[in-house]
């Protein structure tokens, strides 16, 4: 998978494509407004992940001249501003998804590997891990070709720690993922760890404790 | 300072002094004027008077005989002569069949060798109707003179003050929002030209500081972000290179969250200012009531107390989805922030409020403060002290009204809907 990482502020593209790298997808980089539209003119990405705001120019742009060209990447757009009219904007020229700065770096990976895995880009719509399958499309967790009730959150939650597989989760990183804008009503976050031995219980009695703590407060989705 | 208490409008308090004077005037002016008209009348009849007395006299020196007529006219014989005298005497007067005040003027004339004692009277009433008959007419007239000049003046008044308060209206309607500047028309009144002048000067330097500091103030809010993007990345790969240890990966989550604050606190002032800019346009209407059940479900994922809400109508309201929705947030989180473990919050609606109740031990200490920003009543919560802020613009900003009370060991917050 080939990526396209257009922001112009150096350190946070660094950060992006190294922890991409490790996801194992093939990350490229663009520094500029005519970097990033000379590079989508000339290479086919999977997901080009744009900056709204890139020096002499506009994401939306970039977006607009990607589309014309009939390419089939998927978009994700970076915005410092947190206003819907961007939001609407971008998603209304065919941006797949839109992410608000600052966010983490498990987000943004989750929403590059859920755009992925939407049917026109070619991805699968299923999740594996071992004896664990999650249909995307249906919502749907499986242990071993058996249904697995699950919760809403729940079902986010195994999601979430499937894509950002081996990673560590801190209990804020978790929250700010399955609550998205309402997050920052809460009070304190401990809340989570309801949803998180919840889920740990039910994954133990069918399949295996995949969910370890480390840092004593983090949690990781590790193959045992 | 200015003073308080019922205003009166301009043209009514010009007219309202000028007709109150008018009145004292013409009171004041009445007491003169009855005393000189009766000392003029007094003086033609007595004047009257010593002529008839005058041609009596002359009568009685020819010898003739003269008639009394009572009681105008009395001539009597008499032995002692006495003086001259002037006066007012109440008589009877046959023709009137009562006694009436009479002015009369009594002498004694001594003519071929007999002594007469003549008096001549005229009735007094006559001249106190000529005395109120003047009074009435210089009263009606000047009356009406004052009010004929009261109706033109007013009318004049109101031609003169009309570009003051075509120009209050527009001064009312303008708004710093719109970058239109403001519209005043010319007068040809030196005062109210100078007044334009001033108000355009002053207009014009407040909105280049508001949009000063709209721009400052959202460049800032833009800009920030950027670094806090960076914060967050690094932080991230931090952890993500698993060479950290517990106390390491602890310091850094605070790091994490101080950062996830920061970004907040920023979003949240920007909205308040997007709302204060009105740059959410409310587009069609919506079920209030749904808006909260939906609330409610994440906040009930969210923490150990419990929320009940109590069936009701759907309300339909018109107002823009997002806001709906900080709004119910808002309330609904900041209950669950104050709700004692073992509390609970009740949601109620009606067809025109709806109102979020949380268990508490006493009713908030400074009421007139919950909708500051940044204020807490309680110190020893993490809250940003922006959500009841945020709470009451929304409200403001959709004609809602918001009240607290506390009832029964429960703190009540309830969002009236305008009425149509």
């Amino acid at each position: 998978m080939k990526l396209l990482i257009a922001e112009d502020e150096v350190a946070l593209q660094e950060s992006i494509i190294k922890f991409l790298k490790r996801e194992g997808f093939v990350c490229e980089a663009a520094s500029n407004y005519d970097e990033a539209l000379y590079k989508v003119s000339l290479y086919d990405y999977d997901v080009v992940v744009l900056d709204i705001n890139l020096i002499s120019g506009s994401g939306l742009d970039v977006l607009k001249a990607l589309k014309k060209e009939g390419k089939k990447s998927g978009v994700i757009i970076i915005s410092a501003n947190n206003s819907l009219d961007d939001k609407l904007e971008g998603l209304d020229l065919g941006a797949d998804d839109y992410i608000t700065k600052p966010f983490h770096l498990t987000e943004l990976n989750a929403r590059i590997k859920a755009v992925l895995r939407r049917g026109k880009y070619g991805g699968d719509v299923c999740l594996v891990h071992n004896e664990i399958t999650v249909n995307t499309e249906y919502r749907q967790a499986y242990v071993n070709d058996r249904t697995m009730p699950l919760t809403r959150k729940e079902y986010d939650l195994l999601v979430y720690f499937m894509v950002n597989k081996n990673r560590v989760l801190s209990k804020e990183v978790i929250a700010e993922h399955l609550w998205g804008d309402h997050i920052d009503l809460a009070d304190n976050f401990d809340f989570i760890y309801v949803h998180i031995n919840n889920l740990r219980k039910k994954l133990t009695t069918v399949a295996a404790d995949y969910i370890k703590t480390v840092y004593g407060i983090g949690y990781r989705f590790t193959d045992g | 300072m200015a003073k308080r208490g019922k205003k009166i409008n301009l043209l009514k308090k010009t007219s309202r002094k000028y007709l109150i004077s008018a009145v004292v005037l013409l009171l004041i002016s009445l007491v003169p004027l009855y005393f000189v008209t009766q000392h003029f009348i007094r003086e033609e009849t007595d004047d009257s008077l010593k002529s008839t007395l005058y041609r009596i006299e002359k009568l009685l020196d020819e010898g003739q005989q003269v008639n009394s007529i009572h009681p105008i006219i009395e001539i009597s014989q008499t032995r002692l002569p006495g003086v001259l005298a002037l006066k007012d005497t109440l008589i009877h007067d046959p023709l009137e069949g009562e006694m009436e005040r009479f002015r009369q003027l009594s002498a004694y004339k001594r003519t071929n060798g007999n002594t007469y004692r003549i008096s001549v009277r005229i009735l007094l009433v006559e001249s106190e109707d000529i005395v109120l008959a003047v009074l009435t007419t210089f009263l009606s007239i000047i009356l009406a003179i004052f009010l004929a000049q009261y109706y033109f003046t007013r009318q004049h008044a109101k031609t003169i003050w009309s570009p003051f308060f075509e120009n209050l209206r527009r001064i009312k309607a303008f708004s710093l929002k719109s970058e239109k500047k403001i519209d005043l028309i010319e007068t040809d009144v030196l005062e109210f030209s100078e007044l334009n002048n001033e108000l355009r000067t002053l207009t014009e330097k407040v909105a280049l500081d508001y949009k000063n500091l709209k721009q400052f103030t959202e460049d800032v809010s833009h800009e920030i972000q950027n670094p806090l993007a960076i914060m967050q990345a690094t932080i991230g790969t931090i952890i993500d290179d698993n060479a950290v240890n517990d106390q390491q990966f602890e310091l850094l989550t605070e790091l994490q969250q101080n950062v996830q604050r920061l970004a907040r606190l920023n979003k949240k002032l920007v909205l308040l200012a997007k709302i204060e800019n009105q740059q959410f346009a409310s587009s069609g209407t919506l079920n209030m009531v749904e808006v909260l059940q939906q609330s409610i479900e994440d906040h009930q994922e969210m923490g150990s107390v419990s929320i009940t809400m109590e069936t009701a109508k759907p309300i339909e309201i018109h107002m823009d989805p997002t806001l709906a929705r900080i709004l119910t947030d808002n309330l609904l989180s900041n209950a669950v922030k104050y709700t004692p473990e073992d509390g609970q919050i009740l949601v109620t609606a009606t067809n025109t409020s709806f109102t979020v109740s949380n268990t508490g031990d006493q009713p908030i200490a400074a009421p007139e403060k919950l909708y500051n920003r940044f204020y807490r009543e309680d110190n020893t919560k993490k809250s940003l002290g922006l959500g009841l802020a945020i709470v009451k613009k929304i409200c403001d900003s959709h004609g809602l009204k918001i009240q607290y009370a506390f009832k029964a060991q429960y703190h009540q917050f309830s969002v009236y809907f305008p009425q149509h």
